[in-house]
């Protein structure tokens, strides 16, 4: 049976020059997963944000778990989410 | 480590570091052209015994750093009391490394004074505390007059985007309301700064 895809979300602070890592991350998870995402949305905000969602399910928070993501830690986050979603 | 002469000299000129600037130097401009300043404001500057050496790091990107960089650069270009020099935070690593916000934060801007023989006068970092205070009090009241928002802690993707929208609406227009207040908190904090220097003789 064919996956159902899920939605990532990044949002992220626009005021604190976080686009590169934004662009790294989105690229990584297009690279990696191309249409099991149905689609990847990057949210620019305020405050030193960087958030990462997977179905609307928060998985990292820069604010809650300190830094930026491990690009492998948000793959492992959307195979899981896919896994149960099969 | 502290830092040299040598050092220091490498650093741009004000003008050096508006002309390489690659995006908001318009907003930059415009925070420093419209920035009111008194002699009151300027008197703690002009009344400094010698020249103070000003390192500041910065960097195009960061929304302090174009509220506040301005604030400087007008000061320093409206008394002769203060030799201002500026690095780009990424490329300057072993200095941001020595003004880090609470120990460990790459926080801009970092603006610190030093003697003729560079021993450190003083720092200023970021942004007033004022100033945090009065736009979270401002964040909180923003969500509680609006249910629509949801709650100040629920991440934004949460939000309907037309509810987003808004919200994002609304903090832009109180950060511009609050302007005037944070601008002459800057100037009041970077005027004590130099009182203190002055004070030490």
């Amino acid at each position: 049976m064919a996956k159902k895809p899920v939605k990532v979300t990044i949002t992220y602070c626009a005021e604190c020059g976080y686009e590169p890592q934004t662009l790294e991350l989105t690229n990584v998870l297009m690279r990696t997963f191309a249409h099991d995402l149905s689609s990847i949305e990057l949210i620019p905000w305020y405050q030193g944000s960087f958030d990462v969602s997977i179905g609307g399910e928060l998985v990292h928070s820069m604010y809650r778990d300190g830094g930026f993501p491990e690009h492998q830690t948000v793959v492992d986050a959307v195979r899981a989410q896919l896994a149960q979603a099969e | 480590m502290g830092v040299t002469r040598e050092r220091f000299d490498q650093g741009l000129t004000y003008e050096q570091w508006k002309a390489q600037m690659t995006r908001n130097r318009e907003r930059h401009d415009a925070n420093e052209t419209g920035l009111p300043l008194s002699e009151a404001d300027l008197e703690p500057f002009k009344s400094l015994p010698k020249k103070v050496n000003v390192l500041m790091l910065a960097e195009d990107w960061c929304g302090d750093v174009i509220a506040n960089t301005p604030i400087v650069g007008r000061i320093a270009s409206e008394v002769d009391t203060l030799n201002l020099k500026v690095f780009l935070r990424d490329q300057n690593e072993d200095l941001m490394n020595q003004f880090l916000k609470d120990g460990k934060y790459k926080s801009i801007p970092a603006v610190v004074f030093f003697d003729d023989d560079f021993n450190e006068l003083g720092r200023w970092i970021e942004r007033p505390e004022s100033v945090t205070k009065l736009r979270e009090e401002k964040r909180q009241a923003l969500y509680r007059d609006n249910p629509e928002f949801g709650s100040p802690s629920d991440p934004p993707d949460k939000l309907p985007e037309d509810a987003r929208i808004k919200l994002t609406q609304a903090i832009a227009q109180m950060r511009e309301e609050t302007k005037p207040f944070a601008d002459k908190e800057v100037v009041r904090e970077l005027g004590e700064i130099a009182k203190g220097i002055a004070a030490k003789g």
